[in-house]
């Protein structure tokens, strides 16, 4: 009996409630999902591969066009653009992993287990955010060997880095949602148009003014095109404000609008299979 | 003994061929695989018309419409969105084991394969139609004839086979179906965007045109837009000068490919 109760109040020390726990407890799932992505291949591809074959490829076809038409060097729209899909397309590979990981009753087992409800979710938003920002890095890296360069100082840059990471947060909560209701393998296919329409009805695509004017609300108005825009004016100079404001408050709305149905989701995906 | 080799079944080649033909056909109804690729392809279609119309249209187009123009460009892209899922499936079955499974069945060894190429065909069919019906909505129109019609659209499916050996070897190949998928966005990029299915081979930058212009995809849109024709007399008529490269690069994968194609699938694994 004494042993019961001396096991009931070591477990009552260590219960999963407290704070610092929390802390750790997340620390050390963030830890083995960073380690995870940095062994899979895929994480080369889109971190690396795809996003600087995307900017070659923009600065190689359309760049003298653009350059010509805006009088400004066509890399302050295309590199902004590139990392922005960067971080989308690095979203819908983590939300195969949230699958994989429900299905193979590894999100059970972390249920089961004294940890902090919180730390499974607060682990993916960390870890998320560290790919991000690995990814930015790495393109504005290439950007700036192709000639990029902030004119705005380094407060500047330092916000341009954060735009995009802002931007993948939010995009990932929304590919966290559609991966925890609809979690079915072609949903990685399915976000590809919206992939490719986000990015080529942007301002870092093409000048809003060459688009048919019928469709040039609807390219000023949604979310990448502000946040192109605020980096633009970051880097090269130009407002700011108000992209930021915008591209801020789109971020803001599409992560609290996630928020609820991901802890829901998350629950029924730990508890059912 | 005797009674063994009497009940040792003599199956029909071209019903196993049609069975593992359903097999893959069947469900893309049922599992959004067409609606994705219908979505797939729409998408293409307005994100590269709409952004791009103003920006390219010139003189030096030399063609009636940027529509014109471009379509054949959105074909391929249909075509290869086409493969990439062949080479997913592909991926999906050998992974999985089924491959090893019907090596020990009796079934033809290169029944399976056959199957998953006809499937891939199909795919192809229904990219072909879906972005042919996008390219009519925003202007494309076909201007010589029902032949020239059937010569276009022959010259799609050929490339769709050709790629889908490629894509087919590809995954089979490899051991991840996601990121066997995911990699050949790459070639699909590349090749798509530095060709002059997208601007004339002009407005290039000039250190690359030598590359743009011989490349595979270059020389397919080239014989693709005089298959097609123009209002405008900037497309080159029908010759083999035009057709012969193209139709080269075709043959010349499937060539390469095949033999390869049938030496992964029957290794034993």
């Amino acid at each position: 009996m004494a042993v019961l109760v001396g096991a009931a109040v070591d477990a009552e020390a260590h219960s999963e409630k407290l704070l610092p726990h929390l802390l750790s407890q997340t620390v050390v799932l963030t830890r083995r999902l960073l380690i995870r992505s940095a062994r899979n291949p895929m994480t080369l591809v889109h971190a690396l591969l795809l996003p600087v074959a995307f900017l070659l490829t923009l600065k190689v076809v359309f760049g003298d066009s653009i350059t010509s038409i805006t009088g400004q060097n066509a890399l302050y729209r295309s590199v902004p653009l590139v990392a922005l899909v960067a971080t989308m397309s690095g979203a819908t590979t983590g939300v195969v992993g949230i699958n994989a990981e429900r299905l193979d009753g590894f999100l059970a087992r972390l249920w089961a287990l004294p940890i902090h409800r919180a730390a499974g979710l607060l682990s993916r938003l960390a870890a998320e955010t560290i790919r991000l920002l690995g990814t930015t890095l790495v393109i504005l890296g290439a950007g700036i060997i192709l000639g990029f360069r902030f004119h705005r100082g380094v407060a500047g840059a330092l916000l341009w880095v954060a735009v995009p990471v802002i931007f993948g947060v939010a995009f990932a909560a929304l590919a966290t949602t559609a991966a925890l209701y609809w979690p079915k393998a072609v949903l990685v296919e399915a976000m590809q148009p919206v992939i490719i329409l986000g990015a080529t009805f942007c301002t870092g695509f093409v000048p809003l003014e060459r688009y048919p004017d019928w469709v040039q609300p609807l390219v000023r108005y949604q979310p990448m095109s502000p946040a192109v825009d605020a980096m633009r004016g970051l880097s090269v100079g130009g407002p700011v404000l108000w992209p930021m404001i915008s591209a801020l408050v789109w971020c803001a709305g599409i992560f609290a609008a996630c928020l609820w149905p991901i802890m829901v989701g998350y629950r029924r995906a730990s508890t059912s299979r | 003994m005797t009674a063994l080799t009497a009940t040792r079944p003599a199956p029909s080649g071209v019903q196993q061929w049609w069975v593992l033909t359903t097999r893959l056909i069947a469900p893309t109804l049922r599992n959004g695989e067409v609606a994705v690729g219908v979505a797939v392809s729409v998408a293409a279609t307005a994100s590269l018309y709409i952004p791009l119309n103003r920006l390219m249209d010139g003189p030096d187009l030399k063609m009636s419409s940027y529509a014109q123009y471009l379509v054949p460009l959105i074909v391929l892209q249909a075509i290869a969105f086409a493969s990439i899922s062949t080479a997913f499936r592909a991926a999906t079955d050998s992974v999985q084991g089924i491959n090893r499974r019907f090596q020990s069945l009796p079934i033809a060894p290169l029944t399976p394969l056959v199957a998953r190429i006809t499937a891939s065909v199909y795919r192809c069919v229904i990219g072909l139609v879906v972005a042919l019906v996008c390219g009519y909505v925003i202007g494309f129109r076909f201007h010589r004839g029902p032949v020239y019609v059937a010569a276009f659209c022959l010259l799609v499916l050929l490339t769709g086979l050709a790629l889908a050996f490629l894509a087919d070897t590809v995954g089979t190949n490899s051991r991840n179906p996601a990121a066997t998928a995911q990699w050949l966005l790459l070639p699909q990029l590349i090749f798509g965007f530095l060709s002059v299915g997208i601007q004339p081979l002009q407005r290039f930058p000039g250190w690359i045109q030598p590359i743009v212009h011989n490349q595979p995809i270059s020389r397919l849109v080239y014989a693709m837009q005089a298959l097609a024709g123009d209002t405008a007399d900037g497309v080159a008529p029908v010759t083999w000068s035009v057709i012969g490269p193209a139709l080269a690069w075709v043959v010349g994968v499937i060539a390469l490919t095949l033999p390869w194609a049938i030496a992964v699938y029957r290794r034993r694994t």
